[in-house]
């Protein structure tokens, strides 16, 4: 049936694609590019969010015969993207702003502008599919992005059309070569759309007072509690990293904890990396909630293998899981996505 | 399509005339000719061109000579500031720009240029109603500023300077004043070949010619470097072969607006009237930028409460309305105002703001039909961000 579709359009390929679908099946479609932030004239040219990928959705939509504006969403994004993301690193955590962006911002005010425009739907161009108000992994296992989506409202997912989720992303660019569309050969974007250089730590120092903890020095510690010298700021750390560790000669050394409240940044080897357990809070659920004792598979990061769990504790505010096989490196402020063994996107957490 | 839409924003770019079209094509056909070479060809164009230049210095009562060609608003307003700036150098000065907090980029960027390269920048605060702060501008003139430049009408809000007093309190101090005449030309009555105006912008797109034509009207006396360097022409301050059919279309378009103004003048009047008191009455708790004061006939500047400008313009272009949201940005996202900021305007109710701006083909029934639609597009568009401020 027919629908008039609100379409997320970042100007790259996969989102482009989507509206072209969504129109040749014959929906009524508006595209709509949501500028999160401005660079300013710091980084001019990016793969993402910039003036030139807002031409290019806008290119596609007169292509594609379609209307497109231009939600400009800069103080929602850095109330509730940027500030969190310089909280959670000065809490000596990891987070991942492309959830909390979903969770919070892109698709509530998508779906806010939806209604006001009388859209039955909304679509994007994420590689994960929606049916039935249910949310699966995408088809393409080497894209899948569902691991991003756990945040977002149930209310979302039974109006959401994922029309490039059934696709691989080789299939998505022959789609838009075969459309001509301007975006079929653009580079994939990887780093966070507002960090320039993948240099976190700048963006960090740009909103942090220069005597920020976070970004000051303290001690590197051994997992026996052994003093190995300093290190430049514990925000520069994350769990499982080796870089940037003094060389110890011996067995491979990696961060495997951080300690806010003493500066301190724990070093161990690849066995101390090794957890069992895992605990989420800040739950969102796509599903019903699982009960105590049930299984499901947990991935606790977007490039890991979920594995095997069961529920071993079931609070409104904190879920504990006890995985089947040991995970490498579980690290706080990462999400831990639960899924049905058929792919089904159950829920998620923020892992404590 | 384009017969369903209701054009509600010609204060961002107006069609352009069927007269001015046929009095331009020649020059876009077989009057090809280079105006500076002296053959057949070359005299052919170079009638055109004068022709164009006196058309527009009689609209505006200075001498042909004072004309100069430009590719539109932004670079006749750059080359007011920065033209200003760079002759102050050339004379061993650091040179100063006073501008008004309400200027269009064009001069602000200006300004903010002159700076980087050395020089100063002053900022003129406005009031609430978006008037100049006396006070401000009398301690900006002591410092003897190369230019000072305040517009005739905002292009977001309609608000008028009063160009008369404003260019005489600069005159009285010998220094050079500079308008950007671009929204107020042709719509408010202007006797400027007898004010003390030494720098004034106008843009063709704005009065029924093409985009890509301006003019810098440059009183004589009041020197000025070029911003591009080449050929000789326009005295070397405006060089480059100049664009023909665009100057024609301008003093075509000039001529008739300044023929027409005082007709226009009356029916836009009415109609701004009628279109105010509609939407007072369809959004009883709408605000009017500036208050209660006078504007320009063609321009409406509103704050809708609980609304954001950018649903607002989506939802109205939904219904067939194509309007604004103040001035436009390449991007297409609203942001938020200098202007409302400068006139002190909070954040909150800026955000809410909503320009729909008439013209020569502007009709009552436009009128009463975007008053039809206003409150169910308000109602949607309150939705929007009712709904994301409890997210």
């Amino acid at each position: 049936m027919a629908e008039r579709v609100l379409v997320a359009m970042s100007g790259g390929v996969d989102s482009s694609v989507a509206a072209a679908e969504l129109v040749a099946q014959g929906h009524e479609v508006i595209g709509a590019t949501m500028k999160l932030f401005c660079y300013g004239d710091s980084v001019p040219d990016r793969p993402c969010c910039s003036l030139d990928s807002i031409n290019d959705a806008r290119d596609v939509c007169r292509m594609l015969g379609v209307p497109h504006y231009v939600l400009n969403l800069e103080d929602r994004f850095s109330r509730d993207v940027i500030r969190n993301f310089v909280d959670e690193y000065s809490r000596g955590r990891t987070p991942i702003p492309c959830v909390r962006c979903n969770s919070f911002t892109k698709f509530r005010d998508l779906l806010a502008h939806a209604d006001a425009l009388g859209c039955s739907a909304i679509a994007t161009g994420h590689y994960a599919l929606a049916r039935e108000g249910r949310l699966y992994r995408g088809s393409d296992p080497a894209k899948d992005q569902s691991y991003f989506l756990w945040g977002i409202d149930r209310a979302v997912v039974a109006r959401m059309l994922t029309p490039v989720g059934t696709l691989t992303k080789a299939q998505t660019r022959e789609h838009a070569r075969r459309l001509g569309l301007v975006t079929a050969d653009k580079p994939e974007s990887v780093e966070i759309c507002f960090v320039p250089d993948d240099d976190y730590v700048r963006v960090l120092a740009d909103h942090l007072p220069a005597d920020a903890p976070a970004l000051t020095p303290g001690p590197l510690v051994t997992v026996a509690g052994e003093p190995l010298g300093m290190h430049e700021g514990f925000a520069r750390y994350t769990i499982g990293q080796r870089k940037g560790l003094p060389g110890g000669g011996g067995a491979a050394r990696y961060v495997v904890a951080i300690r806010p409240e003493r500066r301190e940044v724990v070093v161990g080897g690849l066995e101390d990396l090794q957890g069992h357990a895992l605990r989420l809070q800040e739950l969102n659920w796509l599903a019903e909630p699982l009960a105590l004792g049930s299984r499901c598979l947990v991935q606790i990061r977007y490039r890991a293998a979920a594995v095997p769990a069961t529920v071993v504790a079931a609070g409104a505010a904190e879920y504990a899981l006890a995985l089947a096989t040991p995970v490498r490196a579980i690290t706080p402020g990462q999400s831990g996505v639960l899924y049905a063994a058929d792919g089904q996107v159950l829920g998620g957490g923020v892992i404590a | 399509m384009s017969a369903a839409h209701t054009y509600l924003d010609h204060a961002a770019s107006t069609p352009v005339r069927p007269e001015v079209l046929e009095a331009m094509l020649p020059y876009l056909g077989g009057t090809f000719g280079n105006p500076s070479s002296e053959h057949w060809h070359g005299r052919a164009a170079r009638g055109g061109l004068e022709q164009a230049r006196r058309e527009v210095a009689q609209a505006l009562g200075v001498t042909p000579a004072e004309v100069y060609f430009t590719s539109g608003g932004t670079e006749a307003d750059n080359l007011a500031i920065l033209g200003r700036a760079e002759a102050a150098r050339a004379t061993g000065a650091v040179p100063i720009v006073a501008v008004a907090a309400t200027e269009h980029k064009a001069v602000l960027a200006a300004a903010h240029t002159v700076a980087a390269r050395g020089g100063v920048e002053r900022l003129l605060p406005v009031d609430p109603q978006g008037q100049l702060e006396a006070e401000a501008l009398h301690e900006a003139l002591e410092a003897r500023p190369a230019v000072v430049s305040a517009m005739w009408v905002n292009n977001e809000t309609g608000v008028i300077h009063p160009l008369a007093r404003l260019a005489e309190a600069c005159a009285a101090r010998g220094i050079t004043f500079h308008s950007d005449l671009v929204q107020g030309f042709g719509k408010l009555p202007l006797n400027f070949g007898a004010l003390p105006i030494g720098l004034a912008t106008i843009s063709g797109h704005k009065l029924g010619a093409p985009k890509g034509i301006g003019a810098l009207l440059v009183r004589r006396g009041v020197a000025l470097s070029p911003l591009v360097v080449g050929g000789s022409q326009q005295r070397g301050v405006r060089p480059g072969t100049e664009n023909i059919a665009g100057a024609v279309g301008l003093g075509r378009a000039a001529a008739l607006a300044v023929a027409e103004q005082a007709a226009e003048l009356a029916r836009l009047t009415v109609l701004r009237a009628r279109l105010l008191g509609g939407l007072r009455a369809a959004v009883p708790d709408l605000l009017l930028t500036g208050g209660d004061i006078e504007t320009a006939p063609h321009i409406v500047s509103v704050m809708v409460p609980g609304a954001e400008t950018g649903p607002l313009l989506m939802l109205l272009d939904q219904a067939g309305v194509s309007a604004s949201g103040g001035s436009a940005c390449a991007t297409g996202a609203v942001e938020p105002s200098h202007v409302l900021s400068a006139m002190g305007i909070p954040a909150a109710q800026a955000k809410g703001v909503l320009r729909l701006s008439l013209g020569r083909e502007t009709t009552g029934e436009d009128i009463a039909r975007v008053i039809a639609l206003l409150p169910q597009v308000v109602e949607r568009a309150r939705g929007a961000t009712g709904a994301l401020s409890h997210g």
